[in-house]
């Protein structure tokens, strides 16, 4: 900020990100997919996905505009079929041939670069705003680098070097992307990550102590008097405590990780600005499994509705230029099979 | 002639530029307070598919877009040409038949669920080799070998004369389709493996008080094993799961739970209705052979009555269990009788 008060621009503006989506709009466009999916025995579901996404991607606002999602379901729907061999000889390799699901763990991770990378190119190529799209260079054998080669380092160190990976995925991931002719930079430093995954681990061994310490007691106490096993019911109550503790942890890291992620994304003379909070997190995520469990699943649309509305109003772009500084370029449409094996194994390619 | 509204982004600049569109017959006239109007071909310009409440987008031929909320100029003068996207817009634009597509959802995995995944299985699992299915049953032994089991502890004596017995109560049922084996576990059990390996444990030879008990046991397991139950399990399992992950597409991060929990209820459904139908065979059998599903009936009460044995779930957790009520069993056992 001092560099720009030195040039007499102090004039630093901030753009919002809305979600304008409806609910009841939503909802029907979702169970319309579902349904002509199970009655097209699956065919309809790429042309679902494209609408769910346009939908979701024209409520997303930034000053004031929508952003759109240009991908051909016929794209999505070729990608789903290979998705779905590879995941159909996954699931039955191992029912017959135990070995067999090993090959596949291995096969599937030599993928991995390339389902990043050919995801990451689709996506990026079919998102636009003002008309202009993103677009992604990073290289098989960069990310093979990043996501195998510091995976492997991460596991040989027990862990230790997780954070370092988790950091350089992000920046591999952001600072591959373009918008139109704008590169854009990943302003990211391994200590934050290391922070935040220090403290969740922190969190982590705290509840488990604690919930020993309640169980011993319980046993203890309850044990010596009557001598009769928790039963039905009464026994689930630790999971469900275990579980909520587990949702605590595991939203303390994504909005740690999330807000670490997004600041670092540099626009040319923009920058990114995200306030993700943990216990708006926590409470998002614990009442969306309370609302999907009692609905049956039906409050999907709703929590994804709910979602993106809390992700898109809480993130900004601040800078001294409006975003019409931004200039286009042409580009062509990628594979879209990398995105779609990605979806269906849900391989990590979030940021 | 049909006038509207819109905003265009030439894809150069991240700017839109407020324009109107006016269109008459095949000729569309686009016009804006700092360009001179041109004019385009209608067929040159390209709309996206509708989605209600998405703007309309009109793609022009070299590349710049044209964004705009006249939604019922666009549909008259660009229709929409292929059948899923007009099929599609209809159902999402109306309640009552996006709510009528729900139920016709649930019912239909309802039928997927309960008629065509058993049915389609049955057939599958008779047509699979018998050489892959003892390759699977074989493994399956192995690995509990080297986990759960331990070998057999019964005296010689006592496992020939166990065999002997089974053998005259298998002869003439096609015996050559199973093989009986002793291995010692730590509790009382029984479990058929494909291929048909019938494994019974030592405990489980030891709580049973006569042969007719005994033999009720190894009926009970042949039952699995001419159902060809552990292949059929695991296909119709393989079948759900492609079903929950086809429904639970897009569901989100920490509610993919809700997807698993069906999944887990319906395994285990497919399990109980796989028990009472070898719990059929095993009555059926015993009659054949002059032995009376008493014996059963006996067998599961004192099982039941073990100190290690398992407390009966209550009624909400019925529903997670691999097994029919104990009681429901032994009733069926004695109306068999």
């Amino acid at each position: 900020m001092s560099e720009l008060s030195a040039r007499g621009t102090a004039a630093l503006t901030t753009y919002r990100f809305d979600f304008i989506g409806r609910t009841g709009e939503y909802f029907r466009i979702w169970v319309v997919s579902l349904f002509l999916s199970v009655v097209t025995l699956g065919i309809y579901s790429a042309w679902g996905k494209v609408r769910k996404k346009r939908y979701l991607y024209s409520h997303t606002e930034l000053d004031g505009t929508g952003f759109e999602f240009r991908a051909t379901p016929l794209a999505i729907l070729r990608g789903r079929v290979i998705a779905l061999v590879l995941l159909g000889g996954f699931a039955l390799s191992g029912h017959v041939l135990p070995i067999m699901q090993l090959v596949f763990i291995i096969i599937l991770l030599a993928l991995t670069p390339w389902i990043v990378v050919a995801a990451s190119r689709f996506n990026a190529r079919n998102s636009a705003w003002r008309n202009i799209t993103f677009s992604f260079s990073g290289g098989f054998w960069e990310a093979a680098r990043v996501f195998l080669g510091l995976g492997a380092l991460a596991v040989v160190t027990l862990g230790l070097m997780y954070p370092y990976a988790r950091m350089r995925r992000a920046r591999f991931i952001i600072e591959h992307h373009r918008f139109g002719d704008t590169q854009i930079r990943a302003d990211l430093m391994a200590g934050g990550f290391i922070l935040a995954y220090l403290l969740a681990a922190l969190m982590f061994i705290g509840i488990m102590v604690l919930f020993v310490a309640a169980m011993v007691g319980l046993v203890f106490t309850a044990g010596a008097a009557a001598r009769h096993q928790p039963s039905g019911m009464a026994s689930l109550a630790p999971v469900a405590v275990l579980y909520v503790a587990y949702i605590a942890v595991y939203a303390f890291l994504r909005a740690q990780i999330g807000n670490l992620t997004l600041n670092g994304v540099v626009l040319g003379p923009l920058r990114c600005r995200s306030t993700l909070r943990v216990r708006d997190l926590v409470w998002l995520y614990l009442s969306n499994i309370v609302a999907v469990l009692a609905t049956l699943g039906l409050a999907t649309a709703w929590v994804t509705i709910r979602m993106a509305r809390y992700r898109a109003r809480n993130l900004y772009l601040i800078g001294e230029a409006t975003p019409e500084v931004f200039m286009g370029t042409a580009t062509s449409a990628g594979s879209a099979t990398g995105s779609e094996v990605s979806d269906l194994f849900d391989v990590d390619v979030s940021l | 002639m049909t006038a509207f509204e819109g905003v265009l982004f030439d894809g150069v600049r991240a700017a839109g530029l407020p324009v109107q569109v006016h269109a008459e017959g095949d000729e569309v006239l686009i016009a804006s307070a700092i360009e001179e109007p041109r004019s385009v071909a209608r067929d040159q310009i390209i709309a996206d598919a509708p989605i209600p409440g998405v703007p309309r987008l009109l793609r022009l031929p070299g590349g710049e877009l044209i964004q705009t909320d006249a939604h019922e100029a666009v549909a008259s003068l660009w229709p929409p040409k292929d059948f899923i996207s007009r099929a599609a817009f209809a159902i999402e634009s109306r309640w009552w038949a996006a709510l009528t597509g729900l139920v016709l959802t649930a019912g239909v995995v309802w039928l997927i669920v309960a008629f065509v995944l058993p049915f389609a299985a049955e057939p599958v699992s008779r047509r699979i080799s018998p050489a892959v299915e003892a390759f699977m049953g074989q493994q399956t032994l192995e690995i509990l070998d080297r986990t759960i089991f331990a070998p057999s502890t019964l005296t010689e004596e006592k496992t020939e004369e166990l065999e002997e017995k089974y053998a005259q109560f298998v002869d003439g049922e096609d015996a050559q389709s199973y093989r009986l084996a002793f291995r010692h576990a730590g509790m009382p059990n029984a479990l058929a493996l494909p291929g048909g390996i019938i494994v019974v444990t030592d405990e489980m030879v030891l709580a049973t008080e006569n042969d007719a008990e005994f033999l009720a046991v190894v009926a009970h397991e042949i039952g699995h094993v001419r159902g060809h139950h552990a292949m059929r399990l695991v296909l119709q399992g393989s079948g759900v799961a492609v079903l929950m992950t086809a429904l639970a597409g897009d569901a989100v991060g920490t509610t993919i739970l809700a997807a698993a929990l069906p999944a887990v209820l319906l395994r285990t459904r497919y399990s109980r209705q796989f028990e009472s139908e070898a719990d059929d065979y095993a009555f059926a059998m015993l009659k054949r052979h002059g032995q009376s599903p008493q014996a059963f009936a006996d067998m599961m009460r004192r099982l039941r009555l073990r100190k290690d044995a398992k407390e009966e779930p209550d009624s909400l957790l019925q529903y997670l269990s691999t097994h029919p009520a104990t009681e429901e069993r032994i009733q069926r056992a004695e109306q068999q009788r």
